[in-house]
């Protein structure tokens, strides 16, 4: 049996600390052709199953090595802002919420991926292009920061069931915003005497967590006429009349409903996936929640499936068809990144048209395609189905605009810090005025606005 | 004139020879090498986990203009009233709650002790789930709690988080239910370690039940009580996870305390320095509390 001494351990310590040494350059070598990706988890296993298949594909055709980790979408907002802060960061990583892409883009912390958007350009959705367009407070420049993947609005979900059960018919649903809300409380009231004790009307997110409250106030607000709250040139327009009136609107009949108990009280502290999940377990009978997540997580309950109707935005109160805004998913690479190389080349793979819409149509086509001509002549996305077909008309085809995030980084921090929705909880709760939550509203993101002036070219 | 080169070539060689033994302590030879050898990971290990991510922490947060912002944020200012609330009640309830109680489980019976362990239970358990499981029975539409009134009195309860009074006294409660077994364990073994001596004494002069509480029991604990204390706030400064996971910080932003704002901060605005500052921001109670504890240690060294 060896004697373990004083130089058997170091001579050992060295030798391991050699060998350490050595096996760098392989490392080295390996690294030169492999990406370290993280990506997010989807909501249905399909989508991560779409992902791994395109990977595999593109390591066969390429040679090059992918080395992904999926996460979902909290722990990876948290992986991605911790990796930025303390400058270990990966290759690639999807975007997993709308402030980190501004936010970054602004402090210069990421590489702009202008040579892989710019050739692509003509067959993407103009939308989907400004989404990845943001402002770099060093350079004093925009520039494409997202690689444009997937797109996303927000349609209506309703079930058809619940609404013929409570006296109502789909056929019968109005074409335009005030009526079409309004079209579901007779049919609240029509279930509850049917025996649903638990049963409410209207579904969104009145919640301060994650993105979706912010979506939602914006979408009213848009349908009274408050479009112009930030324009592209990045300024905000608190002191238009228009954009006031709007603004107050969208405050009153989001709150209004909620005090009257047509929206499930719950709803203030709802996160992300909690509409979802309420809409599945038949709390309401109508949610406003973005993608067609909501329809594909029941993809194998063909029964439940089919009882769900897409709908997308009904028309103004005056008639005229309304823009839906619309968000974009994708990856960015952060500065630092060791193999910019290896992930600008699988950047550009995956947005080439054909890989795209297989890796979406893999995921079940819960996110929609970017590209209008190949959703038009793709018969799985307008023809085969009827929720995919709503979506994407809503999303790709229909018109539509960014969200306002992509214009001025400070509606990034608006939105995280709730500001609008604190407003309507101070309305609902409170017994604030709307005009006086809008006003208080209006001070704070002022204030936010300053801190991001955009210089204008 | 060779006495004179000695002289001042001595003293540095006296001096550095004394470090060294000072640094070997009895240590001889190969025995000081392998000191150095089984000591270095740990010093690696404890600058690597302690001093650096420290240090980090401090860097992070140390420019002025992050206090600004923290200050102009509306949030911030009701979440140092929370924070005041949840030391303020959350600590002095549960930790006189567990003196209380520590005195009932001093009473002998096997039903007392089958009692104890199920006290016990709630901290025992991990926390996450169990938060997770009173946020679900607060749930206003569908929650336990609710239903039961319902099906009792036929009336629906209130929506328990969806104002802030009842959602921050919720997730009191809830910190207060988690901790308290825990406290009360601690005191109960400072209760038998009071010598039985002096209780019989106490008895002889007619000193029971409450007297025997206020003239014997608690003088005896109050060094124990005052540790447990500030211990106490110590760590519910620091207590994440009631809050999280049973109001979210919500309604509205309402109910955060500066240990959930940082994280919001750090992770919901993506701005890590601000939720670090926010952290940071809790130093000036965090840093003479941790004296007084010291102080308390040093004096309370042969006392209970």
């Amino acid at each position: 049996m060896a004697v373990l001494t004083r130089r058997s351990v170091l001579r050992s310590s060295l030798g391991l600390a050699a060998a350490g040494t050595l096996a760098r350059p392989y490392i080295a070598n390996a690294a030169a052709t492999t990406a370290e990706v993280w990506w997010t988890q989807g909501f249905v296993p399909e989508e991560d199953a779409a992902f791994k298949s395109m990977v595999a594909d593109y390591e066969k055709a390429s040679g090059n090595k992918i080395e992904y980790s999926i996460t979902p979408y909290a722990a990876l907002r948290q992986k991605e802002i911790s990796a930025i802060t303390s400058g270990v960061v990966p290759d690639m990583m999807e975007i997993a919420d709308f402030a980190i892409t501004p936010l970054n883009a602004w402090d210069n912390n990421l590489v702009d991926v202008n040579d892989i958007v710019e050739p692509m350009k003509s067959q993407f959705l103009q939308t989907a292009l400004d989404c990845c367009y943001h402002y770099n407070n060093v350079t004093k420049t925009r520039a494409y920061y997202i690689t444009p993947m997937k797109v996303a609005a927000i349609p209506f979900h309703i079930w058809k069931s619940l609404v013929e059960k409570g006296g109502s018919k789909i056929s019968d649903l109005p074409k335009t915003w005030d009526a079409f809300m309004d079209f579901f409380k007779p049919v609240q009231k029509g279930l509850r005497a049917a025996g649903m004790r638990n049963v409410y009307a209207l579904g969104y997110q009145l919640t301060a967590n994650g993105v979706d409250p912010l979506n939602t106030f914006n979408a009213w607000m848009v349908a009274y006429g408050g479009k112009d709250l930030v324009t592209p040139d990045g300024k905000l327009h608190t002191d238009d009349p228009k954009v006031k009136e709007a603004v107050i609107k969208a405050i009153v009949n989001l709150t209004t409903p909620f005090k009257e108990g047509y929206v499930p009280p719950g709803c203030v502290n709802w996160n992300d996936a909690d509409d979802n999940n309420a809409f599945h377990s038949k709390l309401m009978v109508m949610d406003f929640d973005g993608t067609i997540s909501t329809e594909v997580a029941l993809y194998h309950k063909k029964e439940e499936y089919d009882d769900i109707l897409t709908h997308g935005l009904p028309l103004s109160n005056e008639g005229k068809e309304l823009p839906s805004q619309v968000a974009v998913f994708g990856p960015i690479i952060p500065k630092g990144a060791k193999n910019l190389a290896a992930a600008k080349e699988f950047a550009k793979y995956m947005i080439q048209p054909k890989v795209l819409n297989e890796y979406l149509k893999a995921g079940l086509g819960r996110w929609a395609l970017p590209i209008p001509d190949m959703v038009k002549s793709d018969p799985f996305w307008l023809k085969e189905d009827p929720h995919r077909e709503a979506y994407l008309t809503q999303s790709v085809i229909s018109p539509t605009f960014p969200i306002y995030e992509a214009y001025n980084p400070a509606m990034a921090q608006i939105g995280a810090e709730h500001v609008i929705m604190t407003g309507c909880f101070d309305v609902m709760n409170n017994g604030v005025a709307a005009e006086q939550a809008a006003g208080k509203a209006f001070k704070r993101m002022e204030e936010i606005f300053a801190k991001y002036p955009i210089a204008q070219s | 004139m060779t006495s004179t080169v000695i002289d001042i070539g001595q003293p540095p060689i006296r001096r550095h020879s004394a470090l060294l033994r000072s640094l070997r302590g009895s240590l001889k030879g190969s025995e000081y090498t392998w000191a150095l050898a089984f000591l270095v990971p740990y010093i690696a290990v404890f600058f690597t986990f302690v001093v650096y991510p420290a240090l980090y922490g401090l860097w992070l947060g140390s420019e002025p203009s992050l206090y600004t912002e923290l200050y102009s944020d509306p949030i911030y200012q009701s979440t140092i009233v929370n924070t005041l609330l949840f030391l303020g009640v959350g600590v002095n309830l549960k930790m006189f709650g567990a003196l209380l109680l520590s005195g009932f489980f001093m009473r002998p019976g096997w039903w007392v002790k089958g009692l104890l362990m199920i006290f016990v239970l709630p901290w025992a358990v991990p926390a996450l789930p169990e938060f997770i499981s009173i946020h679900w029975m607060l749930n206003g539409e569908w929650g336990l709690l609710n239903n039961v009134f319902y099906d009792l009195f036929n009336v629906d309860g209130p929506s328990w988080l969806n104002e802030h009074w009842l959602a921050l006294g919720s997730a009191i409660y809830s910190h207060i239910w988690k901790w308290m077994p825990f406290w009360t364990i601690i005191l109960l073994a400072g209760r038998m370690s009071i010598p039985t001596e002096i209780r019989d004494a106490a008895k002889v002069d007619g000193a029971t039940g409450i007297r025997s509480f206020i003239y014997i029991s608690f003088p005896l604990l109050a060094n124990l009580y005052l540790i447990c204390t500030l211990l106490s706030t110590i760590f519910t400064l620091g207590d994440f996870n009631s809050v999280t996971f049973v109001t979210g910080g919500g309604p509205a932003n309402s109910t955060h305390v500066l240990a959930t704002l940082g994280i919001r901060d750090a992770f919901e605005l993506a701005q890590p320095r601000l939720g670090v500052a926010a952290v940071m921001s809790a130093l000036p109670v965090m840093i003479p509390l941790v004296i007084i504890l010291m102080r308390k240690l040093k004096t309370a060294e042969v006392q209970l």
